[in-house]
C-alpha cells in the first residue's frame, strides 16, 4: 500500500520532471548548448507564480497565461546577450563555452534571488490546496494531478508546434543539419532564438507548476537542472514523449526507492541511474542522437 | 542570369578557389567537371552562401550573393541540392518536401508545388509518410530535388547528383533534369559521370585545382582529347587512338 | 624568470608575515587564500591544462577532508593523515577516471557533477552530526601550523603544476586540450595522459580537504562535499586566467580579498559580482586578470 501510494505521488511528479527535461532537451537538440541555468530559470517561473498570488491573487494555474510570456522574452534577452556568442563556435567549443556561461548564470541567478527573495521556501498555498481524490486508502493529491494533466496538455501542444508549424519544423530541421536547413531559406539564428525562448519559456511555467505542487527556495535551482539532465540522458534527445516519459520513470524510480531506501536516498537514485545510463547507453532509452 | 567573376574562396589559409570566374545564362545548363578536389563543391557552397568568399563576386540577376547570407539566396531564387543530398533523415517526406517551401514566396504557392513535384515524382507521394532516411539511393536524391524545387528556384546548383548511383537511377535524374531546364530552368551541374552531364549540358566548365581550365560546349568538349584523357577512362582513351 | 621571482617573493612573504603579526584574522584571510589557490590551481591542471571540465572538484576535496580527519581525529599523527586522505581522493580518481573518460565534453562534466554529489547525499546521511575537534586539541589548537601547512600545499600545488606543464608529459596533456583526436593521432595517448593530469590533479586537491580538515574547528561533513568549493575552484581560475600558472594565484588573492571586502556590507553578494565578472571573461577576456595585466602592461609601455 505504502509503496502503490509512493508510486503515485512518483508518478504525478514525474510529469513536471518531464516538463523541466523538454525545454533543456529542446535547447541542447537544437542550440547544442547546454544551459545549466535551467533549474535557476525553473525557480524564477516559480517565483513568479508565488509572487503574482501573494500580492494580486492570482491563480497559480491562471498566472501560467502571464509566466510563459514573460519567461519567453526572459529567454530572448538571455539568447540575445549571452547565448548568441557562445553558438558562434563549432560543438565540441560550443558546448563547453555554455557550460561555462550557464555555470556563470547559475551564480548570478542563484544570488540574485536570495538577494530579492531571501533563502527561504516557499509556496503557492491556495483555497483548493489540500483537495485530495480517494481510491481506497489511497490519496491522490487534486493539484498535482491537475498539474501533471497540464503538463502532458503543454507538451502535446508543443508537439504539435513542432510537427505542423512552419517554424517549429524548421526548429527540428535546424536540429538535424543546420546547414541544410540554411538551404531551405531557414535563418538559423532565429531559430536558435525561437528554440531558446521556448525552452526558457517550458523552464519557468514548470517551475509555477512546483510552486503550487511542491515548493520553491533560490536553491532548488541545481537540484532540477539535474533532473531535467537525468531525464534527458533517460529519454535521448529529440523525442518529447521520451521526455514525459522519462520524467515518469525518474518519479517512480525515486518512489520505489524512497520506500526501500528511506527519504535521503531519493536524489541518490536519479544521480546512480543517470551515471548508469550514461555509460551504458548515452543514446537513451528512446532517442536517436547521444 | 548568374555571373561568377574572379571569386577566391580559401579554407582558413589553404586557397581553394584562385579567382574562378564563370556564367549561366538564363535558361541554361551549365556542366563543371573536373577532378576529386579541384574545388568544384566549394564553388557551389560559395554560390550558395555556405562559404564565405575571399575576393570576387557572385551575381545572380543582377544582384550580388557573395554578401549575402544562405537563407537569403534562397529568396532570390537559387537552390543547391548539396552533396550527399542532406536530407532530414528523421523527417518523414512530405516534411521535407513542406521544409523547401520555408520561405515566404515559396509558402505562398506550397501546394501547387507540392503537387507539381508528386507529378514528377509519384515515388515520392507512395512513400509521403516515410522517414526519408528509409528511402533508397534514387529516391533520396529525387527527394532532393524536389525539396529543392518547393523553394520555387529559378536555378538550380547540383553538387554530384549522380553520386551512388545505379546508372538507370542516373539516366531518369538527368532527363528530369532535362525536363526542368525546358520548362526554362538555369542548372549548373557539378558531376563526376562526366559522359552524363556532357550529353545534356549546353556549355562546361573544366575546374583543376581552383582554377578554370577549360571552357567549351558540351558536345565538343565529349570530343575533346584532353578531357577523354583525363575523365572519360581508358575505354574513351584506347578508343580515341 | 620574472614569474618564478615574484612567486618565490610573494611565498617568502606570506611566510614572513607571522613575524610581523599575531592578528588572528590576517592569518586567517592569508589561510583562506592559501586554500584557494590550492583548490584552483589543482582543478586548473585538469580543467585549464588538459581541457576536461570536471565539476566534481568538490568530491576529491570531500574525501580528503574526511579521510584526514576521521584519522587525526582518531589519534593518527597528522602526517599520515594527510597522506592517508590524498591516497583516498586519488584512489577514487583513478577508479572513475577510466568510466569517465568515455564521456565527452558536456557528459563528463555532468557526470563528475553528479558523482561528487552522490558522495555529498550519502555522506550527509551517513554523517549527519557535526564533526568537532575534541577538547583537548580546542584546548591547544593554534594557527600557525595550519598557516604553513596550508602555505605549504598552496606553494606545492603551485610548483607541481609549474614544473609539470613545461616538461614532455605536460606537453602531451596540452595537445589533449588543443585537440583530442590529432593528439591521438600523433602517438600521444589521450587517455593516458588525461588520467595522469586527473590523478595529480586529485591528488592535490585531497591533500587541500586534509588541510582543510585539519584547520576547521567544526563542520558538517557533507560540507566538504559541497558543490560550492568546486565553483570557487572554476571562478578562480577563470578570472584569474585559466590554463596558465600564475591565474590561479592571483585569482585567489582577487577573490578571498573581494569576497572580505565585500562581506562587512554585501553578505553574499560576492558570488553575484563573480558570476558576473566570470561570464564577462569567459565571453570577452578568456585570459582573466593574467590577460588583463599583460595587455595593460603593453599599453603602458607603448604610451612610455
Amino acid at each position: 500500500m505504502i509503496l502503490t501510494q509512493q508510486l503515485i505521488l512518483g508518478l504525478l511528479v514525474g510529469g513536471l520532471y518531464g516538463l523541466a527535461a523538454a525545454g533543456l532537451s529542446l535547447t541542447f537538440g537544437v542550440l547544442r548548448v547546454l544551459n545549466v541555468a535551467h533549474g535557476e530559470l525553473l525557480m524564477l517561473g516559480g517565483y513568479g507564480a508565488f509572487w503574482l498570488f501573494t500580492l494580486w491573487r492570482i491563480d497559480p494555474f491562471v498566472s501560467l497565461l502571464a509566466i510563459g510570456p514573460a519567461m519567453f522574452v526572459l529567454g530572448l534577452l538571455l539568447y540575445w546577450a549571452l547565448f548568441q556568442f557562445v553558438v558562434k563556435a563549432h560543438e565540441e567549443v560550443r558546448i563547453k563555452n555554455s557550460l561555462l556561461i550557464g555555470f556563470g548564470l547559475t551564480l548570478v541567478l542563484h544570488n540574485l534571488a536570495i538577494r530579492l527573495w531571501t533563502a527561504d521556501e516557499r509556496a503557492v498555498t491556495t483555497a483548493y490546496a489540500g483537495a485530495v481524490a480517494r481510491i481506497g486508502a489511497l490519496a491522490i493529491p487534486l493539484v498535482r494531478l491537475t498539474s501533471l494533466v497540464l503538463a502532458f496538455a503543454i507538451l502535446a501542444v508543443l508537439h504539435l508546434f513542432l510537427t505542423r508549424a512552419r517554424w517549429g519544423r524548421a526548429i527540428r530541421a535546424t536540429a538535424e543539419d543546420w546547414e541544410a536547413a540554411t538551404l531551405m531559406g531557414i535563418p538559423v539564428g532565429k531559430t536558435y532564438l525561437l528554440a531558446f525562448a521556448l525552452g526558457t519559456a517550458l523552464a519557468g511555467i514548470a517551475g509555477g507548476l512546483v510552486s503550487v505542487s511542491y515548493s520553491i527556495s533560490p536553491s532548488i535551482g541545481l537540484e532540477w537542472t539535474l533532473k531535467a539532465l537525468i531525464v534527458v540522458v533517460l529519454a535521448g534527445l529529440g523525442s518529447l514523449f521520451g521526455c514525459f516519459a522519462g520524467g515518469i520513470l525518474l518519479g517512480l524510480a525515486e518512489a520505489t526507492s524512497v520506500v526501500f531506501l528511506g527519504g535521503p536516498y531519493r536524489e541518490v537514485v536519479g544521480l546512480v541511474l543517470f551515471l548508469v545510463i550514461l555509460v551504458v547507453r548515452p543514446q537513451g532509452l528512446f532517442g536517436g542522437r547521444a | 542570369m548568374l555571373e561568377v567573376e574572379n571569386l577566391e574562396v580559401s579554407y582558413g589559409a589553404l586557397a581553394a578557389l584562385h579567382g574562378v570566374s564563370l556564367t549561366v545564362g538564363p535558361g541554361e545548363i551549365v556542366a563543371l567537371v573536373g577532378p576529386n578536389g579541384a574545388g568544384k563543391s566549394t564553388l557551389l557552397k560559395a554560390i550558395a552562401g555556405l562559404m564565405a568568399a575571399r575576393r570576387g563576386t557572385i551575381r545572380w540577376e543582377g544582384t550580388r550573393l557573395d554578401t549575402q547570407p544562405p537563407e537569403r539566396i534562397v529568396e532570390c531564387g537559387v537552390a543547391l541540392v548539396p552533396e550527399g543530398r542532406r536530407l532530414f533523415a528523421r523527417m518523414t517526406v512530405r516534411e521535407n518536401l513542406e521544409l523547401g517551401a520555408f520561405t515566404q514566396r515559396a509558402q505562398k504557392e506550397r501546394r501547387e508545388q507540392m503537387d507539381r513535384v508528386y507529378t514528377i515524382f509519384p515515388r515520392l507521394r507512395e512513400r509521403e509518410q516515410q522517414p526519408a532516411g528509409l528511402l533508397s539511393g534514387g529516391e533520396q536524391q529525387m527527394l532532393a530535388l524536389g525539396r529543392a524545387l518547393m523553394g520555387l528556384p529559378r536555378l538550380l546548383l547540383l553538387d554530384e547528383p549522380s553520386l551512388g548511383l545505379a546508372p538507370r537511377v542516373v539516366e531518369s535524374i538527368f532527363s528530369i533534369l532535362g525536363e526542368l531546364h525546358r520548362d526554362g530552368m538555369s542548372l549548373l551541374i557539378v558531376e563526376q559521370s562526366v559522359h552524363a552531364v556532357l550529353a545534356l549540358a549546353q556549355r562546361a566548365y573544366i575546374l583543376e585545382g581552383g582554377k578554370i581550365v577549360g571552357e567549351g560546349d558540351g558536345q565538343s568538349l565529349l570530343k575533346d582529347d584532353h578531357v577523354r584523357a583525363a575523365y572519360l577512362g581508358p575505354l574513351a582513351r584506347g578508343g580515341s587512338t | 624568470m620574472k614569474s618564478l621571482l615574484g612567486g618565490i617573493l610573494l611565498a617568502v612573504g606570506f611566510a614572513a608575515l607571522p613575524f610581523f603579526t599575531a592578528r588572528n584574522d590576517l592569518l586567517n584571510l592569508c589561510v583562506q587564500i592559501f586554500l584557494a589557490i590550492a583548490l584552483a590551481q589543482s582543478w586548473n591542471l585538469l580543467g585549464g591544462y588538459a581541457g576536461q571540465i570536471n565539476l566534481g572538484h568538490a568530491a576529491f576535496f570531500g574525501l580528503g577532508a574526511l579521510a584526514t580527519r576521521m584519522l587525526w581525529v582518531g589519534g593518527i599523527p597528522l602526517f599520515l593523515a594527510l597522506s592517508a586522505g590524498a591516497a583516498v581522493a586519488t584512489a577514487f580518481g583513478v577508479l572513475i577516471g577510466g568510466p569517465a573518460f568515455r564521456l565527452r565534453g558536456a557528459y563528463f562534466a555532468i557526470g563528475t557533477l553528479a558523482l561528487a554529489e552522490i558522495l555529498r547525499i550519502t555522506v550527509g546521511n551517513l554523517m549527519p552530526e557535526i564533526s568537532a575537534i575534541p577538547a583537548p586539541a580546542l584546548a591547544s589548537y593554534n594557527i600557525l601550523p595550519r598557516y604553513y601547512l596550508t602555505l605549504t600545499i598552496a606553494v606545492l600545488c603551485v610548483a607541481v603544476v609549474a614544473i609539470l606543464v613545461p616538461s614532455r608529459v605536460g606537453l602531451g596533456i596540452r595537445a589533449v586540450r588543443e585537440d583530442e583526436a590529432a593528439a591521438e593521432a600523433s602517438g600521444v595517448g589521450a587517455f593516458r595522459h588525461k588520467l595522469l593530469a586527473l590523478t595529480v590533479s586529485t591528488a592535490l586537491v585531497g591533500l587541500t580537504g586534509g588541510a582543510f580538515a585539519y584547520y576547521h574547528v567544526s563542520y558538517y561533513p557533507q560540507h566538504a562535499f559541497s558543490p560550492a568549493w568546486t565553483f570557487d575552484a572554476v571562478l578562480i581560475s577563470f578570472i584569474g586566467g585559466v590554463g596558465t600558472i600564475r591565474g590561479p594565484v592571483l585569482g585567489a588573492l582577487f577573490y578571498v580579498i573581494l569576497k572580505e571586502l565585500l562581506a562587512v556590507r554585501l553578505v553574499e553578494f560576492h558570488l553575484l559580482i563573480f558570476g558576473i565578472l566570470f561570464i564577462l571573461v569567459v565571453l570577452f577576456l578568456p585570459g582573466g586578470l593574467v590577460e588583463a595585466w599583460s595587455r595593460a602592461r603593453r599599453l603602458i609601455t607603448r604610451k612610455s
